[in-house]
């Protein structure tokens, strides 16, 4: 209803429309993320989100609907129907988290693997990457067995959420390589 | 006032040769049988004479009480916390008395809605199917049978003292009647309780609140806290709630729900009287504050005697100390409609309201203004067309979307309510307000599938629901054409119906109608179901603050008239209807003449009966703009459970069989009738209405706000002297009715003063009369309905 005009107005304008869906386990920074994208200069303090959160973004004309999604292990089976009409997947690490590495890597897999993500964008943030003891973005491909999966765009970012490094670098790349502008299936 | 009649019932009237009146016809599912009456029109006249005695002051029995002081029903029944565990989510931390049920995370799921974290506070609402565990399993279940047994003695005593009810209408004031009353009462609420479809539902209120605190991980603690309650009007809690939750965080142990769950069973509803069904609709619809005023009397002055016995044995002390001080421990209620009365809680008294009348599927404390205003404001402002289906876009593609919303919930389609960024507590009002929507009170089968909060955890089991009515927050749910048929944005106020919908089936009305000629079909109405003109007057009457009761009020007069158009429809195209009992001496053919009498020694035999529409061609209009959706109900639910409540409820109810009453006055005030098919209702209504539980009815379709005993008055003033005394006998017997007094205060004084004349006439006339004979002044209607009978037979 209301989005048909904005869908004009993107197809004059060239504004680009994107669904982004961000998870990752619990406590790695989603929410922060989100809030740095949306409130950029400002310091932001998260809670555990219960459900999700879910905010639109536009950087360089592009208007990024980002679902952030809570992490608790089980409501992860929810994620599930967060899927459809998603265009880019933004998956979360806590980089100095390397107990729970192993943990992260089956996530992503199950999420990628999911039918209704198989044309999705993938953007890693290998976060928290002021802590000491954090995982380099080349081990955090290695940990996540990132190489191993075909047919899928995927980039690993560096970022640091609490200071806002890096994530509108990753955006960035999101925006480049989103092909043609499907209009989410309504 | 004493009337003498020579009673002549139908059934009397089987002496004289021409016995028109045929078997009773009756629709398919409940059998009321009618023998000829045992008793001799002699007992009849000898009863008639206390009868009309009885009939002039309430009834002396006792008056008993919704919630009783000895019941074993508590008003809550488990008290819940939950809470947000950082690293396991919701879990359960207590239950008070003891597990309500074993699937703990589901309902810690429900109690911590989303996006519980951006809001200190929320409230939602969420109903249990009870199945209430291991021990509570066969309480219910030897609740159920009792209740069955109860039901079907009920249904014993109906048809063997139903006959002599129904066959001597005039003659029926005597104990058998007071007794099948008490009968009928039990039942209809034992009825209402399991609404024919399993044990009742477990609603919960529940009060979430986030605290951020420093001293924790990740800087905030979520908790929530759940009352389980039985009773429909769980938001009188909301303020003992905070309350309580406000303790939890100080000391969250058991005790705290303990002491809660304690002070919220203490209060006390003891003194609320219990009312029929008549009697509730007619407190419902009327604005009268002293409706019924002395049930509440009787209540209190019952517990003073009570008390009395109670200070004399106990204490073998008559004079007690404490007597004095009981008497204004009892207040009425400033306001009929609502009872007062408190909680304490740790010494805190907090005062509370509940609702007098407890419809079935009204639950909470909606506003069906709000939610008609939310879905309004964009459509006036900016209509945008739906797509068309037969059952949702009854009145094309720009009908009114609260109206698409009423067919959607009639026809069973799978409604979504979202509020993204709203309080869950929001969304959950206005599923509660669709589901009152939809049912008026009369039509079930609403709440029992509605979700007023849910979330995607729950998205599978709602899913298996057919018809479901969901209210959820989070904005996924747009995203999934496939799960629902009508999204409803709370938000924008916009509806959607979903690309995925079923298309509505092709059925035997709907190749009824198409194969009738579309003479009918003129271009001139553009509004064959009214729906339009109806939608007009209900935002008219919002816009001039009518308030909320009266936006019911029309509502469930939109519901009724639905259903009536519906049996209609069904009598049109199958013959005859599931939802219409058709009363004794009535012919079901639609063809026959309303307002023919089918007795001639019988003024209430009058035939006639369902909705009244002015003209055939009307009608035609009507039924055939209906089809669609009429069809769409009659597969559902709530259809099914209304032939069920018609047979088992409100059937039973109705005192007067015969004639229709509704369909009568209805033809009073719809109909230009000629003066003597006027008189003949006027004639057959005093004939008919004689006592309590009859006048009862009569003022059930006589509502204040379609004009009240406007069009009963108009009789005063017929051309024929019969009808005109009978018309005041009847007004007369309203005003000395206990809720007839208030519609006859409110009768304007044109029709008093009327009413007056006539008195005037008649006791001139009887002090001519009786200057001979002995006794109490003869009516002069009783003479002329005499004269009536006579001449008929």
């Amino acid at each position: 209803m209301g989005g048909s005009v904005s869908k004009i107005m993107g197809k004059i304008f060239g504004t680009k429309e994107m669904r982004i869906l961000m998870l990752g386990l619990d406590a790695a920074g989603k929410t922060t993320i989100l809030y740095k994208l949306k409130l950029t200069n400002q310091e932001v303090t998260t809670i555990p989100t219960v459900g999700f959160n879910v905010e639109s973004v536009t950087y360089k004309n592009v208007k990024f609907n980002v679902w952030d999604v809570g992490g608790q292990d089980k409501i992860r089976p929810l994620w599930r129907h967060y899927y459809s009409g998603t265009q880019g997947l933004i998956f979360v690490v806590d980089s100095s988290d390397t107990a729970r590495m192993e943990e992260a890597r089956s996530e992503l897999h199950k999420i990628i693997n999911d039918r209704e993500m198989k044309d999705a964008l993938l953007l890693v943030f290998a976060n928290k990457q002021d802590v000491p003891g954090h995982l380099s973005p080349d081990d955090v491909i290695n940990a996540l067995q990132l190489h191993k999966i075909k047919d899928k765009v995927w980039y690993v970012a560096p970022s640091v959420a609490t200071e806002g490094t890096g994530i509108f670098e990753g955006l960035a790349w999101l925006s480049n390589n989103v092909k043609v502008q499907q209009p989410p299936p309504k | 006032m004493s009337v003498t009649l020579p009673i002549r019932t139908s059934d009397g009237a089987t002496s004289s040769p021409p016995k028109s009146n045929g078997p009773p016809h009756l629709s398919p599912s409940p059998s009321i049988g009618q023998k000829p009456s045992p008793r001799s029109s002699e007992t009849s006249q000898r009863r008639s004479g206390d009868q009309i005695a009885a009939a002039s002051k309430p009834k002396q029995r006792r008056c008993k009480s919704q919630y009783p002081r000895d019941s074993l029903e508590r008003h809550v029944e488990f008290i819940l916390v939950a809470s947000f565990h950082i690293d396991r989510g919701p879990i359960m931390e207590h239950q008070y008395p003891g597990a309500i049920s074993s699937d703990e995370s589901m309902l810690a799921e429900l109690m911590l809605p989303d996006q519980t974290h951006v809001r200190s506070q929320d409230w939602t609402m969420f109903f249990l199917h009870k199945d209430s565990g291991a021990d509570g399993e066969e309480e219910e279940q030897a609740a159920k049978t009792k209740k069955k047994k109860k039901k079907r003695k009920g249904v014993e005593t109906e048809t063997s003292s139903g006959d002599e009810v129904a066959s001597e209408d005039l003659d029926n004031q005597s104990e058998e009647l007071t007794e099948e009353e008490e009968e009928e009462e039990e039942e209809q609420s034992s009825d209402e309780e399991d609404g024919g479809e399993g044990p009742p539902l477990m609603y919960v209120l529940n009060l979430v609140n986030t605290k951020q605190d420093n001293t924790v991980k990740r800087g905030a603690v979520v908790k929530a806290m759940a009352i389980c309650t039985r009773h429909s009007f769980l938001h009188i809690y909301k303020p003992i709630l905070l309350l309580a939750l406000e303790d939890y965080f100080k000391s969250p142990y058991p005790e705290t729900l303990e002491s809660l769950y304690n002070a919220v069973n203490a209060m006390d509803l003891s003194l609320l009287p219990k009312l029929n069904l008549l009697e509730r609709q007619i407190l419902q619809a009327s604005n009268s504050k002293d409706m019924f005023i002395e049930k509440f009397e009787q209540m209190i002055s019952q517990r003073m005697a009570e008390d009395n016995e109670l200070t004399e044995t106990d204490e073998g002390n008559p004079s007690s100390p404490k007597k004095p001080s009981a008497s204004p421990r009892y207040v009425l209620p400033r306001d009929t409609h609502e009872f007062e009365s408190k909680i304490v809680y740790h010494d805190i008294p907090i005062p509370v309201k509940v609702p007098t009348v407890i419809w079935p599927e009204i639950v909470g404390d909606f506003s069906l203004i709000k939610l008609i205003q939310v879905f309004s404001a964009p459509h006036v402002s900016t209509p945008q067309p739906f797509p068309l289906h037969p059952h949702l876009t009854t009145s094309g593609a720009y009908t009114h979307p609260i109206i698409v919303l009423v067919n959607a919930m009639l026809t069973q389609k799978r409604v979504v309510f979202l509020g993204h960024n709203r309080p869950s507590g929001e969304v959950a009002e206005a599923v509660l307000a669709a589901c009152a929507l939809a049912s008026g009170g009369i039509l079930r089968g609403f709440t029992r599938h509605a979700f007023p909060y849910t979330d995607l955890t729950k998205i599978d089991d709602l899913l298996r629901v057919p018809g479901f009515i969901a209210g959820v927050t989070n904005p996924t749910f747009a995203n999934h054409p496939e799960w629902w048929d009508l999204l409803c944005d709370l938000p924008t106020g916009r509806m959607k119906i979903s690309s995925h919908i079923e298309p509505a089936p092709v059925t035997d009305g709907l190749l009824y109608f198409q194969q009738q000629s579309p003479v009918s079909v003129s271009g001139t109405n553009t509004d064959p179901t009214g729906d339009n003109l109806f939608m007009e007057d209900v935002l008219r009457s919002i816009a001039n603050r009518h308030g909320e009761n009266a936006i019911r009020a029309k509502w469930r007069a939109y519901v009724t008239k639905f259903t009536r158009v519906a049996a209609a429809f069904e009598e049109t195209v199958y013959g005859a209807s599931n939802i219409y009992i058709i009363g004794p001496n009535e012919e079901l053919f639609p063809e026959s003449p309303s307002g023919l009498q089918a007795d001639p020694g019988d003024p209430t035999t009058l035939r006639g009966h369902g909705y009244v529409w002015p003209d055939e061609s009307a009608k035609q209009r009507e039924l055939m703009a209906s089809v669609s959706r009429i069809e769409g109900w009659r597969t559902t639910r709530s259809y099914y459970s209304f032939i069920q409540d018609i047979a088992a409820m409100f059937y039973p109810a109705r005192p007067i069989l015969k004639p229709d009453l509704h369909h009568h006055h209805d033809r009073l005030r719809t109909l230009k009738l000629s003066p003597s098919d006027a008189g003949s209702v006027y004639l057959a209504f005093s004939h008919a209405i004689k006592d309590y539980a009859g006048i009862c009815q009569l003022l059930t379709v006589t509502p204040e706000s379609q004009a009240g005993l406007f069009y009963l008055a108009m009789g005063l003033l017929h051309p024929e002297q019969t009808v005109r005394e009978a018309t005041a006998d009847l007004l007369e017997r309203i005003a000395l009715h206990p809720a007839g007094r208030h519609f006859w205060a409110q009768l304007n004084r044109f029709g008093k003063t009327a009413y007056f004349r006539i008195k005037r006439e008649r006791d001139a006339a009887s002090l001519n009369s009786a200057s001979g004979s002995f006794g109490p002044p003869q009516s002069l209607v009783g003479v002329a309905m005499s004269g009536v009978q006579s001449h008929g037979s």
